[in-house]
């Protein structure tokens, strides 16, 4: 009985070595300072605003500037180039990809080039976050 | 009269003009993949992305040969050999690629607009869908091919979300972002995320930018998602481009070529000089030269499915 203990044990040790291993080999998350979660609907609201637009995106963080650029790209994204003017020039980028089955997904990045940080938009279990971080992780040579 | 010698004059510039814009060989390493990276070495203007910031951007040309091109391209292919990853240099196989697939490395002479470096990316933005591209500035690499082709290597890394490869003490602080293959002295390797000019790079699995408790496999990563690029099949790889068409042999003014399909060639000397082109069929394929044409010629082939290109020692 002992021995068959030894051995589960043993097994339940190999097998949880071998998940924390698959873990190190996952991409890493980039390190970030900020996070703000924006919710889907004011992602969203963003592709239908006028040319200058004034909104926030959550409580604390607003988007104040005027759409450079909209572009469509195949028939499945729709991407926006904002110049913002409450943060100093910095340009926010966000696409709206449709998948085929219909699901909506965004990505998007808010950065002024040379600059130390920016933010970038992630996703995580169906949430949206703006992550500040350094910009070499997202923007470099 | 006058107004019509105008407009005449003014299309034969646009037509001279379109035909200086149209200058690169057509070269696929892998068609039968969808996932693209477009090496654009033609010129093009930008505008509406994260590059924007002072307004549209005019790339101008590389000015590069198509001997030069052809190398260009097969240096960056070899190292994407494992992948199911088309690298083309025809735009309108880019435009036919998914559209969170693809990514465009933009290859032309001045940066100025960013500051004076080899190249700059956004990390991950092959699956951002929104058509940013990528810079390669020739400038900056001395117009060298070779370390044009290493420079879009490294870019097209970042493109598909590749941090640097770094050097770290055994405190886990950073020596340097950008590893040149220190951690080996004695080793002539150097990862492709680091510094890749210098020793024989290739994709490695290492430490990143991001921190020395991460652990960055290049592969893995190209590979996996986001990307899902995928490997090509076993055996795939050989039969692509490498052996498509091989040396069979070698004289003066002569070549005898042994060919797996029907293409179609180019031979040029190392100044971008055409000295012949025709067409190849399956079996062995004899190609007259000039008997002074010596030194490096580069062959380049194209099919419907494959291209590739091979130096040739003369």
């Amino acid at each position: 009985m002992n021995t068959l203990k030894t051995i589960l044990s043993g097994l339940c040790l190999l097998s949880s070595l071998l998940l924390s291993a698959q873990e190190k080999n996952a991409p890493a998350e980039l390190p970030y300072s900020n996070k703000i979660e924006v919710s889907d609907q004011a992602l969203e609201s963003l592709f239908h605003a006028p040319e200058n637009i004034s909104m926030e995106l959550a409580p604390g963080f607003r988007i104040d500037g005027k759409i450079e650029n909209k572009s469509n790209h195949g028939n499945s994204v729709i991407s926006l180039l904002v110049k913002l003017n409450n943060a100093a020039g910095s340009m926010l980028s966000i696409s709206r990809y449709k998948d085929p089955k219909g699901g909506i997904y965004y990505t998007g990045r808010l950065l002024k080039l040379h600059e130390p940080d920016g933010m970038m938009l992630v996703e995580k279990d169906k949430h949206y976050f703006f992550i500040e971080t350094q910009q070499r992780f997202l923007v470099t040579e | 009269m006058k107004r019509y010698s105008n407009h005449i004059i003014a299309s034969l510039l646009l037509f001279i003009h379109i035909n200086v814009y149209a200058q690169s060989p057509l070269l696929n390493s892998y068609s039968a993949a969808a996932p693209t990276v477009y090496l654009d070495f033609d010129g093009t203007e930008v505008n509406g992305t994260i590059w924007n910031e002072q307004g549209r951007i005019i790339a101008a040309p590389s000015g590069l040969s198509s001997a030069s091109i052809t190398w260009i391209h097969k240096l960056i292919s070899d190292h994407f050999k494992l992948f199911n990853l088309n690298i083309t240099t025809d735009p309108a196989v880019y435009e036919r690629a998914p559209v969170n697939q693809r990514t465009r490395i933009i290859i032309t002479p001045d940066g100025s607009w960013y500051g004076q470096v080899p190249g700059v990316s956004a990390i991950g933005s092959f699956v951002w869908g929104d058509d940013t591209p990528a810079w390669v500035f020739m400038n900056a690499l001395g117009n060298n091919p070779f370390f044009i082709a290493a420079s879009a290597t490294h870019q097209i890394g970042h493109t598909l979300g590749l941090q640097h490869q770094s050097l770290y003490d055994g405190y886990g602080v950073m020596i340097t972002e950008l590893s040149g293959g220190e951690n080996n002295i004695l080793s002539n390797e150097a990862p492709l995320m680091g510094i890749p000019f210098y020793k024989q790079a290739d994709w490695k699995d290492g430490h990143p930018s991001t921190g020395a408790q991460n652990m960055q496999s290049d592969t893995a990563m190209i590979a996996g998602a986001p990307n899902y690029i995928g490997y090509r099949k076993t055996g795939e790889e050989t039969a692509s481009s490498e052996n498509a068409v091989k040396i069979e042999k070698q004289e003066p003014g002569s070549l005898v070529l042994n060919s797996s399909g029907n293409y179609s060639y180019r031979l040029f000397d190392i100044s971008g000089r055409l000295l012949t082109q025709g067409s190849l069929k399956t079996g062995y394929n004899e190609i007259r030269t000039n008997p002074a044409s010596t030194g490096v010629l580069v062959l380049q082939w194209s099919g419907e499915s494959v291209s590739g290109a091979q130096k040739i020692i003369n």
